[in-house]
């Protein structure tokens, strides 16, 4: 990648944090190296099963799928620190590691463990943050998340996201179909749904306690709200016609959806217990693809009605409609980071399908990964990573992440899963 | 050496201040599942063969109806019915003004490149333009449902087999049936 890209995707970084209280960040994103070198010893286990002390694994590629990290080979270092007290700074140092992640785990009673754990400036030769959890001995991905989360927030001023959790789609054969939900990084993953016809297009509700998702079971799509704890799920939208695209309101009170009756796919809004249906923009071409500003102020969509697919965006208040995408000639499945300053769409580039990112304050767009069929990309909750489908060279899709700098492109270890329609639920605190 | 000691306090009290936090139990992800509706349990499957209101010997035994020539093809990105399909539409829609109580549906498809649900429009697309050619030979749209299936059934290797147009079409479908 040429400098100029680098100095481009720092500035995306920049506008897209929204607590930028920690110098370091600036250092970071201005200084030569656009990730940050870091170590992340294996964590010592007292007691317990000698697997879990693969914790670092976990934080390990939780930063490096992260982009902003880079996580130095730490085989072979002998005279691997467990305490603060027993690092040798210049031997890190000569590792070219700026930071260096160490800990320990003790087994308690009842399949208890607890893990301490220190995240120590090598340069500064100070430990600027540590931390113990205890849990049962089956969480310790989750512990691992947990300290990659401070870590992260500490170091970037943004919050982590790999306690989070995602959902996709599983299809098997044009014959089976689940509606999964898994970590963010694909690991445990259950079921909330089994079908014989197509799920698409599920979507988390803001409080991350519901999914909403399109069903062809009655022959024809139609819309579901499913609460992950129970099971339990409602119809949302079963009109003459196809019912589509949901995207809650970021409130969590509404949903635009998309209904057709007897014509093109148009945008509606309803409230999420199905009452107050209303058309929210007339227009003879296809409108779909609703995607909320997270003020809730506006709604970006695609439509044809320039003749190829682009995205606009609908002000709720003025109802007035604005072009958004002008680069290409097809653009399409919009949605917008959080703080709304980035959008991500797939894009057809030379015939080629990528996941495009545009810098709204610019319009600057950026391609975030080379197709030749991406598809579905979705922010994570804290806008440093993108979710994303990609044909692999099987007859499969899968899915991976790639980071907003562009410099990581990680795959989800789903095996030979076919996988697609992927969601990616809220930061939870 | 009075640096160290001051390092070691100094990581003493970071060490110290730093609070244990128990992990909440994650909730249970196994909720019970969800029972499917029955794929059919809109149609009327018990009487439908037995009505005569459904002129079914019409149905089956015009050769324009046949339901092997229910599918009308659409050349790539385009919504346009071709003429070739006119006298099959004809044909439909002279069944269904003489048959009132005989609904249709009209399911759309599309080949796999784009998103899920943009393709879903233009499969759309594709069933309301078989749908307002049977407009045109004056069928009431209550007789009519059209819907999509978008890409969800199309064929990932359709460039490679040079199949897309496969993909491209609209099926005719009777409820009743």
């Amino acid at each position: 990648m040429n400098k100029f890209l680098q100095i481009i995707f720092a500035g995306f970084i920049f506008f897209s944090s929204s607590v930028l209280h920690a110098l370091e960040v600036i250092e970071i994103l201005g200084g030569k190296a656009s990730q940050i070198p870091i170590a992340v010893m294996p964590f010592k286990s007292f007691g317990a099963q000698k697997a879990i002390g693969k914790i670092n694994s976990v934080i390990k590629s939780d930063l490096s799928r992260s982009g902003l990290f880079y996580a130095l080979d730490t085989r072979g270092v002998v005279a691997a620190p467990n305490s603060d007290k027993e690092v040798n700074f210049s031997q890190w140092k000569s590792l070219e590691a700026q930071f260096l992640i160490i800990g320990r785990i003790d087994f308690l009673k009842k399949e208890k463990v607890k893990v301490s754990w220190s995240l120590i400036d090598v340069y500064k030769k100070q430990t600027v943050l540590s931390g113990e959890y205890v849990g049962k001995e089956k969480q310790i991905r989750a512990i691992g998340h947990k300290v990659s989360d401070k870590v992260y927030e500490r170091l970037t001023g943004s919050k982590g996201v790999f306690h989070t959790k995602i959902a996709f789609v599983e299809k098997y054969n044009n014959q089976k179909y689940k509606l999964n939900i898994a970590d963010y990084d694909g690991y445990n993953i259950t079921s909330l749904l089994d079908s014989k016809m197509p799920i698409i297009s599920p979507k988390w509700s803001p409080d991350g306690k519901k999914i909403a998702y399109v069903s062809f079971e009655k022959e024809k799509p139609v819309i579901y709200i499913q609460e992950i704890a129970t099971g339990k799920r409602k119809l949302l939208a079963n009109f003459k016609g196809n019912n589509s695209a949901p995207a809650w309101s970021p409130d969590g009170k509404r949903l635009a959806i998309v209904l057709t009756y007897n014509t093109n796919s148009q945008i509606y809004l309803i409230n999420a217990d199905g009452s107050d249906v209303k058309r929210l923009i007339r227009s003879r071409s296809i409108t779909t693809e609703p995607s909320w500003s997270p003020d809730g102020k506006e709604i970006y969509y695609t439509s044809n009605q320039g003749g190829g697919p682009q995205i606009y965006k609908f002000n709720l208040e003025s109802s007035e409609v604005s072009r958004v995408t002008f680069e290409g000639k097809y653009n399409l499945y919009p949605s917008l980071s959080y703080d709304g300053k980035l959008l991500i769409y797939l894009t057809q580039d030379q015939g080629k399908f990528k996941v495009a990112l545009q810098n709204l304050q610019s319009n600057q767009v950026l391609k975030l990964t080379k197709g030749p069929l991406d598809e579905a990309p979705v922010f994570a909750p804290n806008g440093h990573m993108v979710l994303f489908v990609y044909k692999d060279y099987g007859k499969t899709t899968k899915i991976g992440t790639v980071s907003i700098n562009g410099l990581k492109i990680d795959p989800l270890p789903l095996g030979s899963r076919q996988v697609q329609e992927p969601a990616w639920g809220p930061i939870k605190n | 050496m009075k640096k160290s000691i001051l390092l070691t306090a100094l990581l003493g009290i970071l060490v110290a201040g730093c609070s244990s936090t128990e992990l909440q139990e994650s909730q249970p992800l196994n909720p019970p599942q969800p029972e499917l509706q029955s794929m059919q349990a809109d149609d009327n499957e018990g009487t439908a063969f037995t009505s005569p209101d459904l002129n079914l010997l019409e149905l089956r035994g015009n050769p324009l109806l046949a339901k092997d020539k229910r599918g009308i093809y659409f050349d790539f990105n385009k919504f346009v019915v071709k003429q070739e399909y006119m006298e099959i539409i004809q044909a439909h829609a002279k069944y269904l003004n003489e048959t009132p109580p005989a609904n249709m549906k009209i399911q759309g498809y599309t080949d796999y490149r784009g998103s899920h649900e943009y393709n879903l429009s233009l499969g759309q697309k594709r069933a309301v333009a078989v749908k307002e050619a049977l407009n045109s030979f004056g069928v009431d749209d209550s007789q009519i449902e059209t819907v999509s299936y978008g890409k969800e059934y199309a064929n990932l290797d359709c460039v490679e087999q040079n199949a897309c147009g496969e993909d491209r079409r609209a099926d005719i479908v009777y409820t009743v049936e």
